[in-house]
């Protein structure tokens, strides 16, 4: 049976804004089921960054339930949140946010210095992803000397690098070219086929038709499936 | 153009209110500090300057060795002066204070005053002094024995006015009764004077026998003649010495020549010193009033100096991390034209501005803090000394140069800003590489540390000093000045104070182991014709019977004086350093010998061996010391021991008005006399705290806004850093780590400068603390923990800011 990864009930996030509440989510109700890619899409502005980071636990409901793994996150511990964050969740972002001061190789070695993983096996889970995404020759490279679309691929092995079961991407491609894009998303979808579950936001509906299922939003609503 | 860099600088203070802030107050803290030191130094180096002829007088130093005792003077014999004229025409004039026979008792209506601020001085005095009379001849004023020329301050308490005091009679308690007239009254001698008189007494009235090279009891003054090198004037003195002392040592010690004097490890040595150099560079025995010490103001520039380029230090790297914010202003402005020159015209008139406003928040300060700094210093400075136009220039200068000093660097760094780089929003934060900004750091707080250092060796020895052994027991004892008294009163006073049950034990002691009480020395042989090697100085003190146990002393070996043997008027107790001089095995019993003013040998029987203690100062060594059964009985000391010290002393008082009335009733304690020798030391150490705490706020103050520029700067990685799993924790050791580094590098640099610095201070001590290895590493600890807190502040509201702020797309 497969498992349910992520599961929202009537989620709401809603912020001040001077004296007036705005609000950006509505009463969302989905469940990312494992090995599924899904596609968010929507106008800006329609909450799609917004359900992202609530997911990825950079940012909370303030109503409704979300519960992670069967874990419910909404009334979880802060260490706990943190654990289960660190433990099954990547992220991935339009403007890649690599360190500037750190080469390709350190990087993607990041993640698991806050995973307290020894330096002997980070460094064979290193080299091993560099292999795997073909840029060995670029691992002592800054990231100002690198192109867009391998930024992303570095960006995209550094989310990767700490096996999660849930990758969440923010428009993905948006800095890219369109070739640069095919490849990355050529990339995400093999990536989902050896099993990782994918929630990507998107704007192109050509992206979008990579993911097994689209999700619309729009002010902050699920208008369809 | 002034004008609009003006508006657009007031601008920018106003909109980052918090930098602003942060900037003025470190600066006008570093500006305060800075004007005070600079008003004090001032002071010191004003010294004895108001004299016409300051260039050109000199004070005879002297410099003895004899028998084991170095002495190094600020005195020298009485014939010296008029030998120098009478031998040497570069010599104008010379003139001689003879102070040694104490304060003065003057009578005003039927009351008397105890005056200290009394000297007798030749009639020359006005020639080589500019003292300005108000009224009557100066030229003449001390012709005539029994003449006294006082200064306003003293006519006024005596006579009411000036015009009044003029050929008025003055009596004094001189051999019961003696009338001077004042001849003339001058202004008061101005205070940054090495000398502080408000009487000067005939030198037609001094008891002394005149005509003795030997003894050394006159400050003598001498004025050389226009382009007089009194260096090459010094090589005279050997002359003098073969001429005129000679003879009259030769009678004294079997010796031919000087040579075979030195030769025993003996020194005689005369030397001229610059009127204006005593005040900082003169530490002889016995000086006029408590002189200032040069490295004192050095240290105090030195540290003033640190102070104000810390602040400025805070303005560059708080400036210098505002730069983000005024990155995009910078690439409007030169997209638009400005040329790179303007923009830095710009930043400094603003750095300008800022050292306006922490100027006047500085002066602000000084205002405030002046009284507590003369009390602490010692000084009689005013805020209205600043009026003066020399001082007005260097505060209309200081913002100039604190602005151009602190903003320089601000200014080129901002304004080299490629416009497209930061237009794009790309600026590169290259926040590891700055290798000016970390040495800026390294520095502040290496200063601060050793400023840190300085403080706790101080208080350290000073806690020293107050528990060391001294051989003595300082608490709980009283001396009474019974210079009022005739014999007898003083001695039935006394019998009746020693009734009174508080009173443990009594004894006259006129010598008293503090620096600045009575003193005088003899030399003395172990066989009963003195030669070169077999003689040796020490202090030979008239005491009372019970004067050991009442001051607390303790016996090695023998006795002290008793009142059940009879022959005790030719015994003598000595300390342990003579014992050595000596050369005696088995002292007590032993017979030493010394020659009276008639040349006839006087024989001793040494009693008893008291311990040594320290009668003078702890920068000093315990020289050699004896005692013999005397009169000294113009001081009472009192051991007691009660809970009400006030009502004992107004119980004494009662008792003292009863035998003598209209006389001036004086006290001390023995421990307050004990503390006023380590005034000085107080003094500095109150003022290195001073330092240190300003050095170390303003350090933090700049740590704080750096910590604030780095956390903005790295406010993207951070987000990152948290995206990728980093808790508040990491983030917090991550911002903090490369301070933590510099703060531990400043220590490393500190410690050894620290070290010296405190190591050669504490030379000037012969009894002094080991430099622990553990007050380095205090102040290192505390210096960490310091910067730790301050950097947390910025580092934990960074570390827990949200991410997803941090990270939306720019």
């Amino acid at each position: 049976m497969v498992n349910t990864l992520v599961k929202l009930s009537n989620a709401t996030r809603a912020v001040n804004s001077g004296s007036k509440e705005v609000i950006l989510l509505d009463g969302i109700d989905m469940t990312v089921k494992e090995g599924e890619f899904i596609s968010l899409m929507g106008p800006s502005g329609s909450g799609k960054s917004t359900l992202l980071n609530c997911i990825g636990m950079l940012d909370s409901f303030t109503g409704g339930g979300y519960t992670f793994l069967g874990e419910p996150v909404h009334s979880m511990k802060e260490k706990h949140r943190s654990r289960l964050y660190k433990d099954y969740i990547g992220f991935v972002f339009q403007a890649y946010h690599l360190i500037d001061e750190l080469t390709v190789k350190e990087n993607i070695e990041t993640p698991l210095l806050y995973k307290n993983v020894k330096s002997s096996e980070r460094k064979a889970l290193v080299a091993d992803i560099l292999d795997r995404f073909n840029i060995v020759g670029k691992k002592d490279l800054f990231p100002s000397q690198l192109s867009g679309g391998q930024q992303q691929l570095v960006g995209i092995a550094r989310a990767l690098i700490s096996e999660p079961k849930l990758i969440l991407a923010d428009e993905p491609t948006g800095n890219l070219n369109s070739k640069q894009g095919e490849e990355i998303m050529e990339l995400f979808s093999e990536l989902n086929k050896e099993g990782v579950t994918i929630l990507q936001a998107t704007h192109s509906e050509s992206n979008a038709s990579y993911g097994s299922r689209i999700i619309n939003l729009l002010d902050g609503k699920m208008v369809s499936e | 153009m002034i004008r609009n860099y003006f508006k657009i600088a007031w601008r920018n203070l106003i909109k980052n209110k918090g930098f602003t802030a942060i900037n003025i107050v470190g600066l006008s803290l570093g500006i305060g500090c800075f004007v005070l030191i600079a008003m004090f130094v001032t002071d010191e180096l004003s010294y004895d300057q108001y004299n016409e002829h300051a260039d050109r007088i000199y004070r005879i130093n002297s410099d003895i060795s004899f028998g084991g005792t170095d002495m190094s003077m600020a005195v020298s014999s009485d014939p010296m002066g008029e030998t120098l004229e009478n031998d040497y025409p570069e010599v104008e004039q010379y003139v001689r204070l003879y102070n040694s026979m104490g304060p003065k008792l003057i009578k005003k209506g039927s009351e008397f005053i105890s005056e200290s601020a009394v000297t007798h001085a030749d009639s020359t005095l006005f020639d080589v002094f500019t003292l300005p009379a108000i009224v009557g001849n100066t030229k003449m004023a001390l012709n005539e024995p029994n003449t006294v020329v006082i200064t306003e301050t003293a006519a006024k308490r005596y006579f009411g006015t000036v015009n009044n005091a003029m050929g008025q009679m003055l009596e004094t308690d001189e051999k019961d009764q003696t009338l001077y007239e004042v001849t003339a009254v001058i202004e008061d001698v101005p205070k940054n004077s090495h000398f502080n008189f408000d009487f000067f007494f005939s030198m037609d009235n001094v008891d002394y026998t005149f005509g003795n090279y030997l003894s050394h009891n006159f400050y003598t003054y001498i004025l050389l003649k226009e382009g007089t090198d009194y260096k090459a004037f010094n090589k005279n003195f050997e002359t003098v010495i073969d001429k005129h002392i000679l003879p009259q040592v030769a009678q004294f010690i079997q010796i031919d020549n000087m040579e075979e004097f030195k030769a025993s490890g003996n020194k005689l040595e005369y030397s001229l010193m610059p009127l204006t150099d005593i005040h900082l560079h003169s530490a002889r025995n016995p000086e006029l009033s408590a002189n200032g010490n040069i490295q004192y103001v050095y240290i105090f520039s030195a540290a003033a100096l640190f102070i104000l380029l810390i602040a400025c230090i805070n303005f560059m790297n708080l400036t210098t991390a505002r730069s983000s914010g005024r990155a995009k202003e910078v690439g409007i402005r030169k997209v638009l034209g400005t040329e790179k020159k303007s923009l830095i015209g710009q930043f400094l008139t603003e750095s300008t501005l800022i050292a306006v406003l922490a100027l006047i928040m500085g002066l602000l300060l000084v205002w405030l803090s002046i009284g507590w700094f003369n009390g602490i210093s010692g000084k009689d400075m005013h805020i209205a000394s600043l009026l003066s136009p020399k001082f007005l220039i260097f505060i209309a200068l200081l913002p100039f140069v604190v602005g151009t000093l602190a903003g320089i660097y601000p200014a080129f760094f901002l304004s080299s800003f490629k416009p497209i780089t930061v237009l794009k929003g790309k600026m590169s934060s290259g926040h590891k590489k700055n290798k000016l900004r970390n040495f800026l750091v390294v520095f502040q707080f290496a200063t601060s540390i050793i400023l840190i250092v300085g403080t706790i060796v101080i208080y350290k020895q000073l806690d020293h000093i107050q528990t060391s052994n001294l051989g003595f027991d300082k608490d709980q004892v009283l001396v009474v000045d019974n210079s009022g008294l005739t014999r007898e009163t003083r001695q039935s006073l006394k019998s009746e104070i020693e009734q009174l049950a508080e009173v443990k034990s009594a004894s006259f002691a006129g010598y008293m182991p503090v620096s600045g009480s009575s003193r005088s020395d003899t030399t003395f042989s172990t066989e009963s014709v003195m030669t070169n090697s077999n003689g040796f100085n020490m202090q030979h003190w008239r005491v009372d019977y019970d004067y050991v146990s009442t001051i607390g002393m303790e016996m090695k070996d023998g006795r002290d004086f008793s009142r059940d043997f009879g022959s005790d008027s030719t015994a003598i107790v000595i300390n342990e350093t003579a014992v050595k001089l000596s050369g005696f095995k088995n002292p007590v019993g032993k017979k030493i010998y010394t020659i009276d003013q008639n040349n006839d040998v006087i024989e001793y029987t040494i009693i008893g061996v008291v311990k040594n203690f320290n009668y003078e100062s702890l920068r000093q060594n315990v020289g050699a010391l004896s005692f013999r059964l005397g009169n000294n009985s113009w001081k009472t000391a009192y051991r007691f021991s009660t809970a009400d010290v006030s009502g004992l002393v107004g119980l004494i008082n009662e008792k003292y008005n009863a035998v003598g009335p209209g006389m001036p009733f004086k006290y001390e304690f023995l421990d307050d006399s004990f503390d006023n020798m380590y005034r000085q030391e107080r003094r500095v150490g109150t003022v290195a705290l001073a330092f240190a705490l300003l050095a170390i706020i303003i350090a933090c103050l700049g740590l704080f806004g750096l910590a604030t520029y780095i956390a903005e700067q790295r406010t993207k990685e951070i987000g990152i850093r948290k995206v990728l799993g980093a808790s508040v924790g990491n983030i917090v050791r991550m911002l903090s780590t490369d301070f933590v580094k510099l703060v531990m590098l400043a220590f490393i640099i500190a410690t050894p400068i620290a070290w010296w610095f405190m190591n050669r201070w504490l030379q000037d001590f012969a009894f002094r603390i080991d430099l622990n290895w553990w007050i380095f590493a205090v102040t290192g600890f505390v210096a960490l923990v310091i910067a730790l807190i301050t950097l947390s502040f910025q580092a934990i509201k960074a570390a827990i800011a949200n991410p997803v702020d941090s990270l939306k797309t720019e």
